[in-house]
């Protein structure tokens, strides 16, 4: 620990008697220095905290010191003794090319290396990291969770000069329960729910709620009733993902709506599946559509199966299906990825009407352009309160656009907080920093 | 146009009645020419088909349409009972068989094999025909009704609520332009045929129900009224077909109006007598009015009784009722048929005629908006 | 939808060829249900013209049972009006014409007893079926029931209503030619055993066409055997891209005339007498306003409100439609009307103070005794206001039945992302309508035509620039008719005496606070001075412009008004002057009505002012 403090002395008189001009003592140490548990986090930080020196004009900014154990000094003393050693070690081999005894040279450069690496002693400390001059904290992290840690700090001047050290102490870091950097994430929810559950109870309550007209589920009737009328089937496709996925849940939740009206115009619905669990929940839906019906014996399951996992031996087997069968009305509703454009364009060229539903983006422009209609994202996922027209449904679906409306607004906000902040007005800068570094980061 | 036809209701005291009573299909007979037959006497009576019920079977034993017939167990005019096997498939080398069961009993009546349905027909349901009208069988009309015929005193009403009624007369009103309240109606009215006077209240409707009256007669009613016993607002004038628990009629029309006094006291004159009602009323080309009718004791045919007809021509000195607003309901006599139309209030021109007003004052009516009273 | 084709499919070949320039004498007459009502047209000069009309009861029912009788008694009024005879001592029409009697051609419709009744029966309700409701009223029937395997009925259901129906006739369709079988062989096993009885005489075999899936055909006639005189005819919807009525059209006209009119009494001889197909009147009707129509290239609306019915017609780009509203009438269904609309909704029109209990009772009243006529002020307001929501419930009917086919496969790019319409829509569009025709009773017979024009314009909300016209005495069935046997005669007459013009409606689409501008005017007459002027938001104005005269029209309408060059853009035009003459609307479309009833009085009076409704 003198070592240092005997070099950058050294180096210090150096500078005094070379540079002459810049005469400067070292600036004085903060005062009051003290190391914490950081409340309200997930036990991986540890804040420091002091006070700036009294008529202190000079300093430029707080250096934070972590103390080292014995244990991690004496891991870094043979880190650094290895070290010394291979670089020796590598110099005497590749500079005795022609003695017959290098390796032994070598081996003894090494030695000698490490032994003075060992001597030169080890320092206790490591730089965790600096803050600004009118920053009076620091927060450690991450650090070990659970175990004590001694910091130390210093002030620093414009040309780098630290002042002594001022011990903080140490301190361990806790879990806490609640993690303090999310607390707005708390009235974020309880906001939203509110109004989710406000517009729930308002919908039940009776108070109308408009859905716009989502000219894709009201042209379901029109697609099955060509289905009907040309004595052919109607394909549903509910995507090529398993059950665990929200827009395979959504399709299924059509194909109960689609297999209804097919039960009541008594066309014959195929659903072919890429999972086999989409195949069970699939017979589920369209045998209950078919009993809410009262065409309980028109149901016949052996039209919903599962063909095969593989993407494409699937989409080998609906298009192979497509050409020969001619379904009058395609309809797909889920998850789609490169076959979404195979499908549809077979679709088309048979002259079915295709109704496609999905909220996979990149796949959208595809089913636009083959299908008839196509279900945009929410549209998607609005459609079952669409079809129930239960109020609950409908009522969160609205509590669901309000919260989506508030989000606009932040976002408008922030736009606007953030042009002004850069045209250098600091209340919207701090406002829109606020906003992104804590309302948002949450 | 050299006559002035006018439609009007009939009120008479004595008029020789004849009424045809037939199947809706064709059946039986069950009276002869010249029989004397009470009201409520059967006299036609036949089965209507059962209901139709279309099974597929095709889909219940999971096979195409055209295997259907040859996977029957019971062929087309076969009676079934619920729940017995008319099917079965083949199965997978006799393995696995699938039977179907008929969902109700009945017989069949036909199996597709385009469609692999099996339609089943229900059990018949007997329909008869009652003689309404006590009277003498004059015709029979072979496999369909008869033709009965008797002197009645007919009174026709404008617009009714239920089918046909039977039952004794019982006065609720003294006089014709009494309001038919509940507190008239009395528990002995069970049965009866209760006639009142001017309009009959809801509650008044509602009492009769309650105490079991099988029709009721008065003057007018509220549209308001008529509404909430209904459930609905009527919204074309064909009735008859209601199951409201008693036949109404009324006799004048909607709102507060007093019954004729010539028709009150004919009815009032028949107290106790056994009448025969029907609300039935259709307004339409070949117009139905409700009818109150009584068998006049004897039966016998007697010279001058006439055929009811309908309408008449209107001369001076005819009695005539004003049917539209505003002098809606009152009665009176014609006192000059002008040739030319004139100009009404409402800025039309019709033909139009001037009637002395029972109350001695002389309005001028549109012809259009008059009824005569026929005697 | 319809093609357009003529109806004249019976072969005339049994009756003398007509040359048309050397007949002077028609006799035309239209057998309805309660009178019989006959017209003569003559040549006058070198052209023809609608001289004498007569009427008497019709004769269908007991005790006469010969629709003749009736023909006859009309005939002879007219000849005694016209001091002509026409009919024989032996009771039959004279002709040829000689100089001193007799007429050149004699044609007849028919709605009597009833008119064409008819069941019509699909697989799809919004498809084939809808098709087939189109032929059946495109062909002048009314159509009782429409029976379609997704009605929501349960199979007993439509089998229970199929027995209580008696229809003169079934039209069968269903399935595209190679499509589906399975369920139009499925309603026909329906009907075959509900065996519809037909409303007259026993032994009359029910007539069935059917217009289906040509590969049903063997199996339907197998199923109509017995007891059925089928026909078959092309598939009304051979792919569902593509409607057909004309063959269906055609046989329901054939079997009208070979099996329903040849069992109504008399029929057998009236029928030898005309010279051209007896037609159901709605049917000429239609037939007359695809006519003009077609040679005008506009588009029409006609309207016949009756006592029970409102028949609307239209053509729209050639497009025939036609719709009965069975339950709206003015009389027998006035009830109807008042339940259906609401009593509020009724009592908009109405600027006097009225009782609506009082007001129910009094329609209540009508229904009973439906001969009767308004006399006092009061009651013809009230009864106009009435006829108002039947013609704007019929029309809103007749909007959504008169569609662009459904079924039908879309094309789109990916700039129809978010503007994915539905692809059936109305084909009305009271923009692009240029003639309004009123006929029936409360229209024709209003004592003011201003009357008529304002129920005209206030049921139809008319938009942009259209001509108002009324029918004068029912014409249109008898010069439907004509018109199939000489097309000049009829159009003369249709010009010249059946319609009455009634003027140009100008109305303004859109909406504006009352008070602000709507549109700016100018008008410049064939005769007398120019007349401008601006109309403000929730102004109506009448400008005499009698019949006969034209006028330059320019409307400058504000940037959220239409008058059909698209908002804010002007219309220049010339339009034609009437017994009204122009009405100009700046109420906006569509019409909305002050809700608070002291409000929508006081505006009510300042129209009925405006337009000099009422004395």
């Amino acid at each position: 620990m003198r070592a240092p403090i005997v070099r950058f002395a050294l180096v210090s008189c150096a500078m005094l008697v070379v540079g002459a001009v810049r005469t400067h003592a070292a600036p004085p140490p903060p005062v009051e220095a003290s190391a914490h548990d950081l409340p309200w986090d997930d036990g991986t930080a540890i804040e420091i905290t002091w006070r700036a020196p009294e008529s202190a004009t000079n300093i430029a900014g707080y250096r934070v010191y972590r103390l080292l154990s014995t244990e991690e000094q004496k891991r870094a003393l043979r880190d650094r003794r290895v070290a010394a050693a291979d670089v020796a070690w590598k110099a005497a081999y590749e500079s005795n090319t022609s003695a017959s005894d290098r390796i032994e040279l070598a081996t003894a450069a090494a030695t000698a290396a490490a032994e003075r690496a060992g001597a030169e002693g080890m320092p206790d400390e490591v730089a965790v990291g600096t803050a600004a001059a009118n920053a009076l904290r620091y927060v450690a992290a991450p650090v070990e969770s659970g175990r004590a840690i001694a910091f130390r700090v210093r002030s620093f001047d414009a040309d780098g000069n630290e002042s002594p050290a001022a011990e903080a102490g140490s301190a361990a870091a806790t879990i806490e329960i609640f993690l303090g950097t999310r607390a707005w994430f708390f009235p974020l929810l309880i906001g939203l729910c509110a109004i989710i559950i406000g517009c729930i109870l308002l919908a039940r309550a009776g108070r109308p709620i408009k859905v716009r007209r989502i000219a894709g589920l009201d042209a379901i009737d029109e697609a099955v009733g060509r289905a009907t009328e040309m004595g052919r089937p109607v394909l549903y496709i509910a995507g090529v993902q398993d059950m665990d996925n929200v827009q395979t849940v959504a399709g299924v939740t059509i194909l109960g709506r689609v297999a209804k009206i097919a039960a009541e115009y008594d066309a014959k619905i195929e659903v072919p599946t890429a999972r086999s669990l989409v195949m069970t929940a699939a017979r589920d839906v369209v045998q209950t559509a078919y009993f809410e019906a009262g065409r309980h014996d028109a149901y016949n399951p052996d039209t919903i199966r599962y063909i095969t996992d593989e993407q494409f031996g699937y989409v080998a087997y609906v298009a192979g299906r497509m050409v020969r069968e001619k379904p009058a009305t395609c309809i797909y509703m889920g998850q789609f990825y490169a076959e979404s454009l195979l499908l549809s364009e077979n679709g088309n060229a048979i002259n079915a009407i295709q109704i496609a539903g999905t909220a996979e983006s990149s796949q959208l422009p595809f089913f636009v352009a083959a299908c008839d209609y196509t279900l945009i994202g929410e549209e998607f996922f609005a459609a079952s309160a669409y079809l129930a027209g239960e109020p609950t449904q409908l009522g969160s679906l609205f509590g669901q656009d309000v919260s989506k409306l508030i989000a606009m607004v932040v976002i408008v906000a922030g736009v606007i907080l953030s042009t002004l902040g850069g045209l250098g007005l600091s209340m919207p800068k701090a406002a829109s920093d606020y906003l992104a570094n804590s309302i948002l980061a949450s | 146009m050299a006559k002035a036809y006018t439609p009007g209701l009939k009120v008479t005291a004595r008029t020789l009645h004849r009424v045809r009573r037939s199947l809706p299909v064709a059946g039986e007979v069950t009276v002869r020419v010249g029989d004397r037959v009470e009201a409520t006497q059967v006299v036609a009576r036949t089965y209507t088909d059962g209901e139709i019920m279309p099974v597929n079977l095709a889909n219940l034993l999971g096979v195409p349409a055209g295997d259907v017939p040859a996977l029957m167990l019971k062929r087309a005019g076969d009676e079934v009972r619920a729940g017995e096997t008319v099917a079965r498939s083949r199965g997978i080398f006799g393995m696995m068989r699938k039977d179907a069961v008929s969902p109700s009993g009945g017989t069949i009546e036909s199996i597709s094999e385009a469609t692999g349905q099996m339609i089943l027909r229900g059990p018949q349901q007997p329909v008869e025909v009652l003689a309404y009208m006590p009277g003498r069988v004059i015709d029979v009309l072979p496999r369909e009704g008869a033709l009965i015929e008797n002197e009645v005193m007919l009174v026709q009403g404008i617009f009714g609520i239920g089918g046909e009624a039977f039952g004794p007369i019982r006065m609720a009103c003294d006089r014709p332009d009494m309001r038919l309240e509940a507190s008239m109606i009395t528990t002995e009215m069970r049965g009866a045929v209760v006639v009142g006077g001017a309009r009959m209240t809801a509650d008044a409707i509602r009492r009769a129900k309650e105490v079991g009256a099988s029709a009721v007669i008065s003057g007018g009613i509220d549209d308001q009224d008529l509404r909430d016993f209904l459930g609905y607002d009527l919204g074309v004038a064909i009735t008859g077909s209601e199951r409201v628990g008693l036949t109404f009629i009324i006799t004048e029309g909607f709102g507060d109006i007093a019954m004729a006094t010539r028709t009150h006291d004919l009815l009032a004159s028949h107290v106790g007598q056994e009448a025969s009602v029907n609300g039935s009323t259709q307004i339409r080309a070949g117009v139905l009015r409700p009818e109150i009718m009584v068998a006049l004791g004897d039966g016998a045919e007697r010279a001058g009784a006439h055929r009811v007809e309908t309408g008449g021509e209107l001369s001076i000195g005819t009695a005539v009722r004003v049917i539209r607003d505003p002098h809606f309901g009152r009665i009176g006599a014609v006192t000059a048929l002008p040739h030319e139309p004139a100009v009404l209030g409402s800025g039309s021109k019709a033909r139009v005629l001037e009637v002395r007003l029972e109350g001695g004052e002389s309005v001028v009516v549109p012809r259009a908006n008059v009824e005569l009273i026929e005697e | 939808m319809m093609d357009g084709s003529s109806p004249t499919h019976t072969d005339p070949a049994s009756k003398p060829a007509i040359d048309p320039d050397r007949i002077r004498w028609i006799l035309a007459t239209d057998c309805g249900s309660t009178t019989t009502k006959a017209i003569l047209i003559e040549k006058v000069g070198n052209e023809y013209r609608q001289t004498q009309r007569g009427e008497a009861p019709t004769t269908v029912e007991e005790p006469f049972a010969d629709v003749t009788v009736g023909v006859v008694n009309a005939l002879t009024e007219i000849g005694e009006l016209a001091g002509r005879r026409f009919i024989d001592d032996a009771g039959n029409i004279i002709r040829p014409a000689t100089e001193t009697e007799g007429c050149d051609i004699y044609i007849s419709t028919s709605s009597a007893g009833g008119g064409l009744q008819m069941m019509v029966a699909g697989v799809v309700a919004q498809m084939t079926a809808a098709s087939a409701k189109r032929a059946a009223l495109g062909a002048g029937a009314i159509v009782m029931d429409t029976i379609a395997a997704n009605d929501k009925r349960k199979p007993h259901e439509q089998i229970q209503r199929i027995r209580e129906l008696r229809p003169d006739m079934v039209l069968i369709s269903g399935g595209t030619d190679g499509g589906n079988t399975h369920q139009v062989i499925q309603i026909a096993e329906l009907i075959a055993p509900a065996k519809p009885r037909p409303r007259f005489g026993g032994e009359y075999h029910l007539p069935i066409i059917f217009a289906g899936n040509r590969d049903a055909a063997p199996r339907i006639r197998e199923i109509f055997r017995d007891g059925f005189d089928l026909a078959v005819v092309d598939n009304l919807r051979p792919v569902l891209e593509q409607e057909n009525l004309g063959p269906a059209r055609d046989k329901i006209h054939d079997v009208f005339l070979e099996h329903v009119m040849a069992h109504a009494p008399g029929y057998d001889k009236l029928i030898s007498w005309a010279d051209a197909p007896i037609m159901p009147t709605p049917g000429a009707v239609g037939d007359i306003l695809q006519r003009i129509a077609e040679r005008d290239r506009i588009n029409a609306v006609g309207v016949d409100i009756g006592g029970a019915t409102t028949d609307v017609f239209s053509v729209f780009g050639g497009v025939f439609n036609r719709t009965v509203s069975a339950n709206l009438g003015m009389s027998y269904s006035i009830s109807n009307v008042c339940a259906e609309a609401t009593m509020p909704k009724v009592l908009r029109w109405v600027h006097l103070d009225m009782d609506e209990r009082e007001l129910r009772n009094r329609v209540k009243n009508k229904m009973i005794r439906p001969t009767t006529i308004p006399q006092t002020l009061e009651a013809l307001v009230f009864e106009q206001a009435v006829s108002r929501e039947a013609l704007r419930l019929a029309y809103l009917q007749h909007k959504e039945f008169a569609t662009t086919l459904k079924g039908v496969q879309q094309q789109r790019t990916v700039g129809d992302l978010f503007a994915q319409g539905s692809a059936s829509h109305s084909i009305v569009d009271n923009m692009k309508l240029d003639l309004l025709v009123a006929s029936g009773g409360v229209l024709s017979h209003a004592p003011r035509m201003e009357q008529t024009a304002a129920m005209l314009i206030d049921a139809f909300e008319p938009e942009g620039f259209t001509t108002l016209a009324k029918d004068s005495i029912f014409m249109m069935p008898h010069l439907g008719v004509l018109a199939s046997v000489h097309p000049r005669a009829a159009m003369e007459v249709f010009e010249r005496d059946c319609l009455i013009l009634l003027g140009t409606c100008i109305a303004a689409k859109g909406h504006g606070r009352p008070g602000k501008p709507c549109f700016a005017y100018r008008f410049t007459p064939s005769v007398g001075a120019a007349l401008a002027g601006e109309m403000h938001v929730g102004d109506l104005k009448l400008i005499r412009l009698t019949e006969g005269q034209t006028a330059e029209a320019e409307i400058v309408p504000d940037r959220h008004f239409d008058v059909g060059a698209g908002p804010g853009k002007p219309v220049r035009r010339t339009i034609r002057g009437g017994t009204v003459g122009i009405i100009l609307d700046a109420r906006g479309r569509p019409l909305e009505l002050p809700e608070d009833r002291a409000d929508c009085r006081a505006r009510m009076t300042r129209w009925v002012a405006d337009l000099e409704l009422y004395p």
